[in-house]
C-alpha cells in the first residue's frame, strides 16, 4: 500500500506552517518555545505562535543533524550525554544551517520542571538576549487510581488529585498574566473555552482511530504513517485544522479498513513499539515487513493522543490543568503505565513488544515485567530516541531480527506455517 | 577518644544505632533526600534516620528495578531495602528531592504491591517543590499536612502543635551547632570529613542526643588542623565519607565547604514560625538544590559560599547519571575568582587517582 494521504498531508502542511512561523518571527512577532508537557492551549488561546520543543528536536535529528546540535552543547562545557531530547533544540539554534531555515529564536520558553536537569536547559535559552523563561512545577503521582484512562476524560480531579490541579490552574493564570507584559496578547477564557472544545473534538476522533486500527486484522497502516499523522495535528491542538487533521485520518482509515487493505496481506506479527519515535531511523518500522510477515501496529503517539487527553469540564482554566498535571504519569508512572501498556498491547492483539528504553524514561522495568507477567514478550533497546551515537540502526535492526526468530516465532503458527526466518540482513 | 573521633565512629554505626532505638521501642522512620523535615517526624513521636548508601552494597536485582540509568546511590539504598536489612523501620518518607529519589518512590510503591511478602516497610511520598511562588507554599502545605497524618498513623502519637514547636526548636539548635561546626571548620580547626560526619549523625539521631555530640565537637576543637589547600566541594551529594577522606588524608586537602545535599548548608533556614505552612516555606527555600534550582541560583549561591569558605579551588564531584550538577558546573565556574574543576560521570566510588590528577592540575593552574 502507499503512504497514508494524511500522513502526507500532515507533513506538507508542517513545512508551510512553520515558513509562516518564521515570517512570522521575522516580522517581530513573538515566538514561543514550549515544552510537550506544557500547557500549550494557554498559547493558542492567546494567539502567540509556538513551536514545541520536542517536535523540533525530532526535525533536527531525523535531518541527521543532532550530533551536530549536541556538540555545540558539547563545546561549552555542557553535558552532551544528558537530557538529549530536550537540549537538541537548544543546540541547533547555533548552527549556522539548521534544518528548515533553523528554529527563531524564541521571545519566551516554557516548561516544567521534570526530572533533575529540564530546566537547566531552558535557563540556558535564558541566557540569550530577548528570551526569557517561565519555569512551571512537575509535581508526582502520589496517588494513582486504577484504569486512568477512563477516569481522565470527565473524573480528572479524582485521577489527579485537586493539589495538583490546584497547583498548575494557579501557575497558568499566572503565566497568562506573564505572557500579557511580554507580549501583549491577553487572555481570554472563552476563547480557551473553544481551543479546549476543539482539543477533545480532535482527541475523540484519534479514540475512533485507535479503537479502529486496535481492531483491524491485518493492520491497515503501519505506525511510521501514523506517527506523522497523528503528532503534526497533536502540535495544532485546538485548532480546526488540527481537529479536522485527526478526522481525515479516520475517515482514511475507515475506508481502509473496509476496503480490506493491508500493510502486509500475510500479516504474521503483530509488534508494539513502546517508547517514543525513532527519529534518526524511521525506516525501521518497515523493516521487517517483508522480512518477517511483521508489522508495527501500535506506538504510543496515536495511543496517548486518544487516551491521554481528553479532558471534559465548564473551567477551561482547571480544565487544562487537568490535562497536564500528570500527563507524564500516563506514560511512564507504574502502575499507571503499565496497566494501561497492557491494557493496549491485549487490545491490538500484539504478538511481542520492542521496548526503546531511554536513560531519561523512568519505570521500565515494571513495564516490561507486566507486559511479561500478560504473556506478551518484550524486547527492550536501551538507547536514546534522539541521539544516534547511543544505538546504530543496524544493532537496533539486528535485535529484533534476533528477538522475532527466538521469541516470536517458537509458539505455534495458527495457521500451521513454519518458524520464521529472516530472509535479508542489513550489514 | 577524641569529639571527632566518636562522630567518626557513630557515623559509620548509623545503620546500628537506628535499629537499637527501633528495638528500643522508638519509631523509626526512614528518609530519603534532603527535603523531608526531620521535625515533622520528631513532633510524630518518631526519630527521622536519613537513608545512605554505600558503593559496596549495590544488588543486580536494585540496578534493574530502578534501571542502570539512574544515581547509584538509589540503587544502594533500594537494595539495603531489599535485603531486609532496614525491615526496622516504622515506615520510609521519600522526598522528591531528586528524579532518583523519586524513581525509588515508584519503585518501592510497586514493589509492595506486586510482592508484599517481601516485608518492605510502608513508603509515602512527600512531593514538596521549590519553585518560589504562592502556588508552590500552599501544594507543599498541603503535602506536610498529608504526611503529619501518615505519620500519626504509623506512630499512634499525633504531631500536635506543642509537640511540632518543640520539634522545630530542637531542629533549630541541631542547625546552630551544625553552623558552628561549620565555621570551625572554615577556621581549619575542624576538618571537612568531621563536619561531614556531624551532618549524617544529626540526620540519624533524635535531636536531643545529636545536640550534645555536636556541642562536644565544639567544645573540644581548639587546636589547628594541619594547612592543606582549601578545596570548596559541589558537585553530587555525598551521602559516604570517602570522598572527603580521600581529599583529606591522601590528597592533602581540607575541604572548607559544600553545596551538596550532605552538607550542612543544604538544610533550611529557620523556619518564620513553628507551624506547617513556615516548615513548608523553610524547605521550599532550602539550599539551592543542583536538580530543583535554576543554573543561575546555583551558580550565585556557589561562588558566596566559595569566597566565605576562602577556598581555594572549587571541585565539583558528579556521579554518572546524577545529572542536575554537570548543567550547573560551566555557570560555577564562571562565578568564582579560583581555579574550579569537574571531575564528571563518576562512579559511585571515588577513583582516587583521577581525583589527585584533577586536584594536582588545578593546583598548578592561575587563579
Amino acid at each position: 500500500m502507499t503512504r497514508l494521504a494524511a500522513a502526507g498531508a500532515a507533513t506538507a502542511y508542517q513545512k508551510e506552517w512553520f515558513a509562516r512561523l518564521r515570517a512570522q518571527a521575522a516580522a517581530g512577532e513573538p515566538i514561543a518555545l514550549v515544552n510537550a508537557d506544557a500547557p500549550q492551549e494557554l498559547l493558542r488561546a492567546m494567539d502567540i505562535p509556538y513551536v514545541v520543543n520536542q517536535w523540533w528536536a525530532s526535525v533536527v535529528a531525523a535531518k541527521q543533524r543532532a550530533d551536530d546540535a549536541l556538540q555545540v552543547l558539547r563545546d561549552r562545557g555542557y553535558p552532551d550525554y544528558s537530557r538529549q531530547y530536550d537540549a537538541i533544540s537548544l543546540g541547533s539554534h547555533f548552527l549556522a544551517d539548521a534544518p528548515w531555515g533553523g528554529l527563531p529564536q524564541p521571545a519566551v520558553v516554557i516548561a516544567e520542571n521534570s526530572g533533575d536537569a529540564a530546566r537547566k536547559v531552558f535557563d540556558l535559552w535564558a541566557e540569550l538576549p530577548g528570551t526569557d523563561f517561565y519555569p512551571l512545577e512537575r509535581s508526582s503521582a502520589v496517588e494513582v487510581p486504577s484504569r486512568w484512562w477512563e477516569l481522565v476524560p470527565h473524573r480528572w480531579e479524582e485521577a489527579f488529585g485537586s493539589e495538583r490541579i490546584d497547583l498548575l490552574a494557579g501557575e497558568i493564570a499566572d503565566l497568562a498574566a506573564w505572557l500579557t507584559e511580554r507580549t501583549g496578547r491577553v487572555l481570554d477564557v472563552d476563547r480557551l473555552g473553544s481551543v479546549m472544545d476543539l482539543v477533545n473534538e480532535q482527541a475523540e476522533w484519534n479514540r475512533r482511530t485507535r479503537d479502529l486500527v486496535a481492531a483491524a486484522r491485518p493492520t491497515p497502516v503501519r505506525v511510521g504513517d501514523t506517527i506523522p499523522a497523528v503528532m503534526v495535528p497533536q502540535w495544532h491542538r485546538g485548532t480546526e485544522w488540527g481537529r479536522d487533521a485527526a478526522r481525515r485520518l479516520y475517515e482514511e482509515v475507515a475506508g481502509l479498513v473496509e476496503a480490506g487493505t493491508a500493510v502486509v496481506p500475510d500479516e504474521r506479527l503483530r509488534l508494539m513499539w513502546l517508547g517514543r519515535g525513532l527519529w534518526y531511523d524511521l525506516g525501521l518500522y518497515r523493516r521487517f515487513e517483508e522480512r518477517y510477515g511483521a508489522v508495527f501496529v501500535w506506538s504510543m503517539y496515536l495511543a496517548i493522543a486518544a487516551d491521554g487527553y481528553l479532558r471534559y469540564g465548564p473551567d477551561p482554566v482547571r480544565a487544562l490543568a487537568g490535562r497536564f498535571a500528570g500527563i507524564t504519569d500516563q506514560l511512564y508512572t507504574p502502575p499507571w503505565s503499565t496497566e494501561w501498556y497492557v491494557k493496549e498491547a491485549r487490545a491490538h492483539g500484539v504478538d511481542g513488544v520492542v521496548h526503546l528504553v531511554a536513560d531519561d524514561v523512568p519505570g521500565s522495568w515494571f513495564t516490561t515485567r507486566a507486559l511479561e507477567d500478560a504473556g506478551i514478550p518484550v524486547l527492550e533497546i536501551h538507547a536514546s530516541n534522539a541521539d544516534p551515537r547511543t544505538g546504530g540502526p543496524d544493532r537496533i535492526d539486528a535485535a529484533v531480527s534476533e528477538f522475532i526468530e527466538r521469541r516470536l516465532t517458537e509458539r505455534p503458527d495458527p495457521e500451521g506455517r513454519p518458524p520464521l526466518q529472516a530472509d535479508v540482513r542489513s550489514s | 577518644m577524641t569529639a571527632p573521633e566518636r562522630l567518626a565512629e557513630l557515623y559509620a554505626a548509623r545503620p546500628e544505632l537506628a535499629r537499637d532505638l527501633a528495638a528500643g521501642g522508638t519509631p523509626v522512620v526512614g528518609v530519603v533526600g534532603a527535603d523531608v523535615p526531620a521535625e515533622l517526624v520528631e513532633a510524630a513521636g518518631a526519630v527521622a534516620y536519613r537513608l545512605h548508601g554505600s558503593p559496596d552494597v549495590v544488588s543486580d536485582e536494585a540496578r534493574a528495578v530502578l534501571g542502570a540509568a539512574l544515581d547509584p546511590v538509589a540503587h544502594s539504598v533500594l537494595t539495603r531495602l531489599l535485603d531486609g536489612s532496614l525491615a526496622f523501620l516504622a515506615g520510609l518518607v521519600v522526598s522528591r528531592d531528586s528524579q532518583a529519589s523519586l524513581q525509588l518512590f515508584y519503585a518501592l510503591r510497586e514493589l509492595r504491591r506486586l510482592e508484599p511478602g517481601r516485608g518492605l516497610p510502608p513508603v509515602v511520598l512527600l512531593d514538596l517543590l521549590h519553585l518560589p511562588t504562592g502556588h508552590t507554599a500552599r501544594y507543599d502545605e498541603v503535602r506536610l499536612r498529608q504526611l503529619a497524618g501518615q505519620l500519626t498513623r504509623w506512630t499512634g502519637t499525633p504531631a500536635t502543635p506543642d509537640r511540632l514547636a518543640g520539634a522545630v526548636g530542637a531542629a533549630g539548635e541541631v542547625r546552630a551547632l551544625l553552623r558552628e561546626v561549620g565555621s570551625l571548620r572554615r577556621e581549619a580547626r575542624l576538618t571537612g570529613t568531621t563536619a561531614l560526619h556531624a551532618v549524617g549523625v544529626a540526620t540519624a539521631l533524635p535531636a536531643a542526643d545529636a545536640v550534645p555530640l555536636l556541642r562536644q565537637v565544639v567544645v573540644g576543637a581548639v587546636g589547628e588542623v594541619p594547612a592543606a589547600r582549601r578545596v570548596f566541594v559541589t558537585g553530587s551529594g555525598q551521602d559516604t565519607d570517602e570522598l572527603y577522606r580521600a581529599l583529606e588524608q591522601e590528597i592533602g586537602c581540607l575541604v572548607v565547604g559544600e553545596d551538596h545535599d550532605w552538607g550542612a548548608s543544604a538544610g533550611p533556614a529557620e523556619p518564620a514560625g513553628a507551624d506547617l505552612a513556615a516548615l513548608g516555606v523553610a524547605y521550599r527555600d532550602r539550599g539551592p538544590a543542583a536538580p530543583t534550582a535554576s543554573i543561575a541560583r546555583r551558580a550565585a549561591a556557589t561562588a558566596e559560599a566559595v569566597r566565605g569558605a576562602r577556598a581555594e579551588l572549587l571541585l565539583a564531584v558528579v556521579r554518572e547519571h546524577d545529572e542536575a550538577p554537570a548543567w550547573d558546573f560551566p555557570a560555577q565556574a564562571a562565578a568564582v575568582d579560583v581555579p574550579a574543576v569537574l571531575l564528571a560521570r563518576q562512579p559511585y566510588r571515588v577513583d582516587l587517582a583521577k581525583l589527585r590528577e584533577v586536584v594536582g592540575v588545578a593546583a598548578g593552574s592561575p587563579s
